[in-house]
């Protein structure tokens, strides 16, 4: 597969004491016509005496066009003053193409020396992986090399690979992707990156899964659907050994509706909706995230503190109110039971406002907060009943979880953010998650990684992984419009860093003064399936092309399979059991709810559907009308550590 | 004085600056028109879809005294660079040479000996060379005689050559050589106007030629080895400039052919104009593609032989 070099040289390096050749850069010329562009990787040869065997790899970062026209008004004067005949001259005008190069790599890297005059050659297969520094990662005995997509110029289609162990811990990790949207560049190049990690993570690194976050629309409702590819995705696909297949192995996650029966996502077509778990989290996994629900700036210590109470000495336990009542808090309607009991007994004792030194107003306080949530978060919280979650300490190999919080109310995707990435943490510290890394994808880090937007749970725990995540094989892929507006220690930890087509105002931010003004051109028009990596073994940024993720995308996936409307309650709950057991006849179904308040229905609905039996219609009855608690009363408090409040110095 | 007639102009003769140029009047003999006339030339002429353009430089400069005997280091070189399809002009014949050039007698046996083993070439100049500034003179004239034996070998060969529709543009005269001249498609265009070929009347009308006009063909007389036609071409409007400016003057093969195209070889040749060989001050006459393969030399040229920078301090860039 490697191409060796043609061996006909296309350049020359050039140095003058204006423009001289240093370690780092150099200057070349080329014949007018050539395949050299902006991100062309070229290689010198040392030629003169004390440079033979010098070899300098580099990429071009600028380049120039003038002719021996003195002034511009010598033009006019040979055109005679029309410009239609400026181009009818016998002879052009000679003419430079000249480049500007930044030095990828040398060898000998000792003594590093200016780049020496030698002749230009383009970049073939072998060389663009020694530019890369490629080689000591993919020729080595534990190869660890991930495809990102091919380096393309002039005919060559070289593939470029990242280093896993600097993609996804432990020597680095993180991955920030930035674009204009719209493009679906972003998101495409994700996925693609996903399936390139599914097939070639190392084995020697264990198991990999990955829990997407889809915030927007249907963008990861089909990744287990097949795409449309065309020949030049497939040639790109083989060349960069890589199957283009959908996702094997995809599990979805969705919260209810409000009305608790139909789910609150785009993949709910007939044909699909049977795969998409519903996620339900009650009293006790929301207690855990307490703070992430709570406005910091209306909670203080007594409400904190009153939390605190709750979560450890009230749930889940049998509870003596103080007034004569006995209370075992599972749900959020025991909760309320249990303000209730508090509020009528100190009025009614005449005891002040005081209970079990708790004041009042808090109580009163932390009441109306709790509350307020499940009524925000209908659907995701339920008032009552079991939850429904991912699979914690049995998360499968290349498997893809995707939670669709797309049309979730803004509290409740801070929750699910905080909750399931905080479990992750959790699980993967104690190393019973059920894969050694997983990949944790957030777009739109404009709104949850902001620089400079309030401090949110969210933030924090985004900071957190960016910090300490590689340490644990939890590794954030995030994808913003604009970076210079993420917070600098989430895209500063991000090794990976990866940019589609750039706004232009984005651009004229202090953080691309690196780039040259070529190159910003480049990124403010790049075509869709391009883009720019910076990568630690890479010392410049690299344009590569990625071919389409072989996934139907989102848009074409809602097209194809056109979300179903919403059923009626009674039909809601037919379609739910049906799926479980198709022997269930709905008349049966209907008759036995008929009558029976919704909430009884959900609530034995969910019972039925986490006990997975075999008779799920049997255990449907024998839960309708009677009360449904939390799977393990007993389970102790698993509250996430609080996470450090922002500050500049991480340590 | 533009109210009396006369034409204004802006003209500083190089003359005034040191340098003098041979002036001679040589005569000619019409072999168009009974008088000299002024002809438009044929600008709707169509190019020749291929041309070659020669031309040649020299260097030279003192490199040794052995007493008061200079010892010049020269170098003359000459390249014929060819425009066909996609108008840009390709190297395909050049020539080179380096010599040093003393009054061998004059020299110290040692120092005699000496320039013998370096292995360059040796031209003899014996004359005066006990006076450093006739020695220098002397060797001028070596390096030219030698840049023109160049130019004229270069150009033979080319000419021998040429393909049946190419043509042959030569920056110089095109009478040195029995080859070049006796050529159908072989051009000299020479651009210094010494030798004056007219004399009263003629005279006027041949150096005060409109823009894209040229005279009437004549037979060039005295220096002229071989013989040849000749003619006159204004390239740009010579008013407010000098009587010479955008002056040509074309040599052609002495042939009948030549007399009934020079309107159409001159429209031609007068597109060469554009682009205009600009920052070279000579620009008004000299043709884009002898400007580039001059260009051409003088990079390939040693660059020890350049002449130094007003001060001998190293110049930095900054």
């Amino acid at each position: 597969m490697i191409q060796r070099s043609s061996a006909v040289p296309i350049g020359r390096v050039v140095a003058t004491e204006l423009k001289p050749a240093t370690p780092h850069q150099f200057h070349f010329w080329t014949a007018t016509e050539t395949t050299i562009g902006i991100g062309a990787i070229v290689k010198v040869e040392g030629g003169g005496k004390g440079e033979e065997g010098r070899v300098v790899h580099g990429v071009v970062t600028d380049g120039f066009a003038y002719s021996d026209l003195a002034t511009p008004l010598h033009d006019v004067i040979g055109a005679e003053g029309d410009p239609a005949r400026a181009a009818d001259s016998p002879t052009l005008r000679q003419e430079i193409r000249l480049w500007t190069a930044a030095v990828l790599r040398q060898e000998p890297e000792e003594p590093l020396q200016p780049v020496p005059l030698g002749q230009v050659f383009v970049a073939t297969d072998a060389d663009v992986a020694q530019a890369l520094r490629m080689d000591g990662y993919l020729s080595s005995a534990t190869p660890t090399g991930i495809p990102l997509g091919l380096y393309t110029s002039g005919g060559l289609e070289a593939p470029v690979y990242l280093d896993a162990d600097f993609l996804l811990g432990p020597e680095a990790a993180h991955l920030n992707i930035s674009g204009v949207s719209g493009l679906a560049t972003k998101t495409s190049a994700v996925e693609f990156l996903l399936s390139s990690i599914f097939q070639h993570f190392p084995a020697h690194k264990g198991k990999v899964a990955a829990v997407c976050f889809n915030v927007k629309g249907p963008d990861l409702c089909f990744l287990d659907q097949p795409g449309s590819l065309d020949d030049a995705d497939r040639r790109r696909y083989e060349r960069l050994g890589i199957a283009p297949q959908p996702f094997a192995r995809v599990r979805y996650y969705a919260p209810f509706k409000a009305d608790g029966v139909n789910l609150n996502t785009l993949r709910t077509h007939a044909d699909l909706v049977g795969d998409v778990q519903p996620l339900v989290w009650g009293l006790q996994e929301v207690l855990d995230f307490a703070e992430v629900l709570l406005n910091r700036d209306d909670i203080d210590a007594k409400a904190d503190a009153f939390i605190d109470f709750l979560s450890d000495r009230v749930l889940n336990k049998d509870f003596a109110d103080g007034f004569g009542g006995t209370h075992r808090v599972q749900t959020f309607a025991d909760l309320d039971a249990l303000f209730r009991a508090i509020f009528d007994g100190l009025e009614s004792a005449g005891r002040g406002d005081m209970w079990r030194t708790h004041h009042i107003a808090t109580i009163r306080k932390v009441r109306n907060r709790l509350s307020n949530i499940s009524t925000r978060c209908k659907g995701l919280v339920t008032d009552d009943g079991p939850s429904s979650d991912l699979p914690w300490g049995t998360l499968e190999d290349r498997t893809v979880y995707v939670v669709d919080v797309a049309n979730v109310d803004l509290l409740g995707q801070d929750l699910v953010f905080a909750r399931v990435v905080s479990k992750l943490r959790e699980h993967l510290e104690r190393r019973d998650l059920g894969v050694d890394a997983v990949v944790v994808f957030v777009d739109e880090l404009n709104k949850y990684a902001s620089a400079d937007g309030p401090e949110t749970y969210v933030k924090k725990m985004l900071l957190d992984i960016s910090e300490r995540g590689r340490y644990l094989g939890l590794v954030l892929f995030g994808a913003e419009q604009f970076r210079s507006q993420i917070h600098r220690r989430v895209v500063g930890n991000a090794a990976t860093t990866v940019y589609g087509r750039m706004d232009y105002d984005e651009l004229a931010t202090p953080g691309y003064q690196v780039l040259s003004p070529a190159t910003k051109i480049k990124l403010a028009t790049l075509p869709v399936g391009e883009l720019m990596v910076r990568h630690p073994h890479f010392t410049q940024p690299i344009f590569v092309r990625f071919p389409r993720p072989a996934v139907l995308r989102g848009r074409d996936g809602v097209e194809r399979f056109p979300p179903a409307t919403d059923l009626p309650f009674e039909d809601a709950v037919v379609r739910q059991l049906v799926r479980l057991d198709s022997r269930v006849r709905p008349n049966q179904i209907k008759d036995l709810i008929a009558e029976r308040t919704p909430d009884d229905v959900r609530r034995a609905l969910a019972a039925t559907r986490r006990a997975r039996s075999d008779d799920p219609l049997g255990v449907f009855r024998r839960m309708l009308g009677q009360r449904v608690g939390a799977p393990s009363p007993d389970r102790p408090r698993e509250a996430v550590p609080p996470l450090n409040p922002i500050a500049d110095d991480p340590y | 004085m533009v109210a009396a007639g006369a034409v204004p102009a802006s003209h500083v003769p190089e003359e005034s600056l040191g340098r003098t140029d041979l002036t001679e009047v040589a005569g000619a003999e019409l072999v168009e028109d009974a008088e000299l006339r002024v002809h438009a030339v044929d600008m709707a002429a169509p190019d020749p879809p291929v041309v070659s353009f020669l031309d040649g430089i020299q260097r030279w400069k003192v490199t040794f005294y052995d007493g008061v005997v200079p010892i010049v280091r020269a170098y003359v070189a000459g390249a014929v660079r060819r425009r066909s399809t996609g108008r840009r002009l390709r190297t395909v014949g050049e020539a080179t040479r380096e010599f040093h050039v003393t009054s061998l007698n004059a020299l110290r046996p040692g120092v005699r000996a000496a320039l013998e083993a370096s292995g360059v070439e040796l031209v003899d100049v014996a004359e005066q060379a006990a006076q450093p500034g006739r020695a220098l003179e002397a060797a001028r004239r070596a390096v030219e005689n030698a840049r023109v034996a160049l130019e004229k070998s270069l150009g033979e060969r080319h000419a021998r050559t040429l393909a049946p529709e190419e043509w042959l543009v030569v920056d110089g005269l095109l009478s040195e050589s029995a080859v070049l001249a006796d050529h159908p498609r072989t051009l000299g265009v020479i651009k210094s106007h010494g030798a004056q070929y007219f004399e009263g009347e003629a005279l006027t009308r041949a150096l005060t030629l409109p823009a894209l006009h040229r005279s009437s063909v004549f037979r060039p007389r005295g220096r002229a080895r071989h013989e040849v036609f000749s003619w006159y071409l204004r390239l740009w409007p010579w008013e407010g400039n000098d009587l010479l400016f955008g002056l040509l003057r074309v040599e052609a093969c002495a042939r009948d052919a030549g007399v009934a195209a020079a309107s159409a070889t001159s429209g031609w040749l007068t597109r060469e104009r554009a682009p205009i060989s600009t920052p070279d001050p000579r620009w008004d006459r000299l043709l884009y593609p002898i400007h580039d393969v001059e260009t051409y030399l003088k990079t390939r040229a040693p660059r020890d032989l350049l002449p130094r920078s007003t001060s001998r301090l190293p110049k930095t860039g900054t």
